[in-house]
């Protein structure tokens, strides 16, 4: 072949392999085929937990999103799917709930320990509004003073008492009722308190 | 009087040439725009329904295995048909028989265009298939006849090239503009046109000499880049209207890019005075290449979609209308070998669609989880307030539920959210990052089928070289 021929013959198809790289080389640089749904983290590496809400809600919202991932971690599974699993099946099994309590009872723990549970004091005021106890006892609770309340009552232990008192498998069943969530929730705390009181009572006697 | 116009060894054209020479001029002025046309459009009408298959979807009811057959039943008619037709054209006069074709098709498309349910549909764009054939292989002898054995050949080549690359944006912007029957509609008149135009043009064909066997190499080239085309013209579509939710007008602008470049790579081509396979390996390359650049876009912006259109577009322009001259060259009967590469074409779209759409199915389907989960993720997280992600989270599950099996709009959940002003910009940014989650698990979901395309694209090199060879040896 004459190589004009030749020169012919290749230049065209070196042109078009020059093109196809060109195009591939920009797209590449700038993420091509990296273009795919974001992976879930791990689930027992360490996340950190914000909420925007405060009060009871705001600490029941890092429980909730702690108490995820320490779930998660337990049944080997990312947080995302378990909350789908969740949020998507009527009747959780043995395993999700014993796990989500167990996952609660470490959130608490590691608030605890990161200095993150407020005192109970901040808290009385928002439980009392919540709760169906008669306007003169709520009275009566409002008018004692924050080192008593904060003496008698520890925030841990009624969380722990709550989370250990609520019936997991009923509240999950009703994720998509939140008039029921919070009935179920405060009926949960109320006895919480009640139990930490006495116990508080048992003590000093 | 007549006039012998000489095709390769066996047909001969009997043109008549007792009229004037000015009104033989006026006549074929008229005709050959009109036979063009025809043939762009019956060669549109194998993608050019792509855009307008959801709206079809929503207004005649059915399943999503059903409205696909309305893209495969015309493609597959059309290759089972064609041969046998241009057979039939090759032993009788063309003309009556171009005619025929052309008016069953503007009626099998005025019932497309009036049909009230999915079976109607589907049954009619079979019959348009079957009048396309007739249409298609009578209309390269007629331009033939009408003009000569190159520029009637080459102009049959163009108009199908064109019309092919052109079929998904008409459809997109009709269905936009007006509504999916208008896509059936707008061809009625340009045939009913065509019907007169393929009767005047005087021809009888007579068969002299031997039958030559079709070119295999080209054709299976065509039959492979066709499958590979596929991916371009009927999956991209789909990616921007129901993977990244643009509209089909937005979309068919969009595709547009394919058209326009392949018109662009003739010049190209004689610029470079390649040698023509050359050419056609260089198309390959840029098919395969472009259909890879797909499968690897960096984001859901548009403009990603260009450059690798315009790389396929060329390969489009460079490989089809050279793989179709050299499945005609010195073979006889021409129009039994036009028959034949419309039949490796639309055999080829046929297999396209049988590989890449259960692959990409299969691959939307199993996109749902990452994309959920990467949506949980982002609801879980969000800096909104623990009532509203409640509320949102309850509102997305009734999207998804609601649009089960498709890209959700999410926009309905967040639509019902009340909040308050800095609550709404960050809900707006969350809405922003799910869209895009969904758009990349969507961009995902093509990523498998855009690489196969390449690999037919790339394995339309293998007959050509095998060719090569054998001829050298």
């Amino acid at each position: 072949m004459m190589p004009a021929a030749r020169l012919r013959a290749v230049a065209l198809p070196v042109v078009a392999a020059a093109l196809v790289s060109g195009v591939l080389g920009v797209q590449i640089a700038h993420g091509g085929g990296d273009f795919v749904p974001a992976r879930s983290a791990s689930p027992c590496a360490h996340r950190a937990v914000t909420s925007v809400s405060t009060g009871i809600e705001g600490l029941s919202e890092q429980l909730v999103l702690l108490g995820l991932d320490g779930a998660a971690c337990r049944l080997h599974v990312t947080r995302e799917a378990l909350a789908l699993d969740l949020a998507q099946s009527r009747t959780p099994t043995d395993a999700q709930v014993n796990a989500v309590r167990a996952g609660l009872l470490d959130a608490v723990n590691r608030m605890k320990a990161e200095g993150k549970l407020p005192p109970a004091s901040e808290l009385t005021d928002e439980a009392l509004d919540n709760s169906n106890l008669n306007g003169l006892v709520k009275a009566a609770i409002r008018a004692l003073p924050d080192s008593l309340i904060n003496s008698a009552l520890k925030t841990d232990d009624v969380l722990r008492r709550t989370i250990n008192d609520l019936d997991l498998r009923a509240l999950l069943a009703n994720l998509d009722d939140p008039d029921e969530l919070s009935r179920q929730i405060n009926a949960a705390v109320t006895k919480a308190v009640k139990d930490a009181l006495v116990a508080r009572l048992r003590d000093l006697l | 009087m007549a006039c012998y116009v000489m095709s390769g060894r066996s047909i001969v054209m009997v043109v008549d040439t007792d009229d004037p020479p000015s009104k033989d001029v006026r006549v074929r002025r008229a005709t050959v725009p009109l036979l063009a046309l025809t043939v762009g459009f019956v060669l549109a009408d194998s993608a050019i329904v792509t855009l307008a298959l959801p709206e079809i979807l929503r207004r005649l009811g059915g399943t999503v295995p059903q409205v696909a057959w309305v893209l495969i039943a015309f493609n597959l008619v059309l290759a089972l048909v064609v041969v046998p037709a241009a057979w039939i054209c090759a032993h009788r006069d063309p003309a009556p028989l171009c005619a025929t074709g052309i008016a069953v098709f503007a009626g099998a498309s005025a019932a497309c265009a009036l049909a009230g349910s999915m079976p109607v549909l589907i049954a009619a764009r079979c019959v348009q298939a079957l009048g396309g054939a007739f249409a298609l292989v009578g209309c390269l002898e007629l331009l033939v006849a009408a003009t000569d054995e190159r520029r009637g050949v080459a102009r049959w080549i163009a108009a199908g090239v064109i019309g092919t690359a052109l079929g998904p944006v008409a459809g997109g912007l009709l269905t936009e503009a007006i509504s999916w029957q208008a896509i059936f509609v707008v061809q009625v008149p340009v045939a009913v046109l065509a019907v007169p135009a393929a009767l005047s043009v005087r021809s009888g064909a007579v068969r002299r000499g031997e039958t030559d066997r079709p070119a295999v190499a080209p054709n299976a080239a065509l039959a492979l880049l066709s499958a590979a085309l596929t991916a371009a013209l009927f999956l991209l579509v789909l990616l921007l209207v129901d993977g990244w939710g643009r509209s089909p007008a937005l979309a068919a602008l969009t595709v547009s890019v394919v058209p326009v470049a392949a018109f662009a790579a003739r010049p190209v081509a004689r610029l470079a005075r390649a040698a023509p396979q050359a050419e056609t390996v260089a198309g390959c390359l840029l098919v395969a290449g472009g259909l890879t650049a797909l499968a690897l876009l960096p984001s859901a912006h548009l403009a990603w979609t260009i450059a690798p259109q315009a790389l396929i577009g060329l390969g489009l322009g460079l490989t089809v209308d050279r793989l179709t001259v050299d499945a005609l060259r010195d073979r006889s009967p021409r129009v039994l070998h036009g028959g034949w590469t419309i039949g490796a074409r639309h055999i080829g779209v046929v297999l396209g669609l049988a590989i890449l759409t259960p692959v990409f199915t299969a691959n939307l389907r199993d996109a749902q989880v990452p994309a959920q989960e990467a949506i949980t993720a982002l609801v879980l997280d969000a800096r909104l307030p623990a009532a509203d992600k409640i509320a949102l989270a309850q509102g997305l599950s009734d999207q998804l539920t609601k649009e089960h099996g498709r890209v959700p709009d999410l926009h309905p959940a967040f639509a019902r959210l009340d909040l308050a002003p800095p609550e709404r910009q960050v809900a707006e940014q969350l809405e922003r990052d799910l869209d895009s989650q969904l758009e990349r698990a969507a961009t995902q979901a093509f990523h498998d089928s855009f690489l196969i395309a390449a690999g037919l694209a790339l394995s339309a090199l293998v007959p050509m070289f095998l060719l090569r060879r054998r001829v050298t040896t």
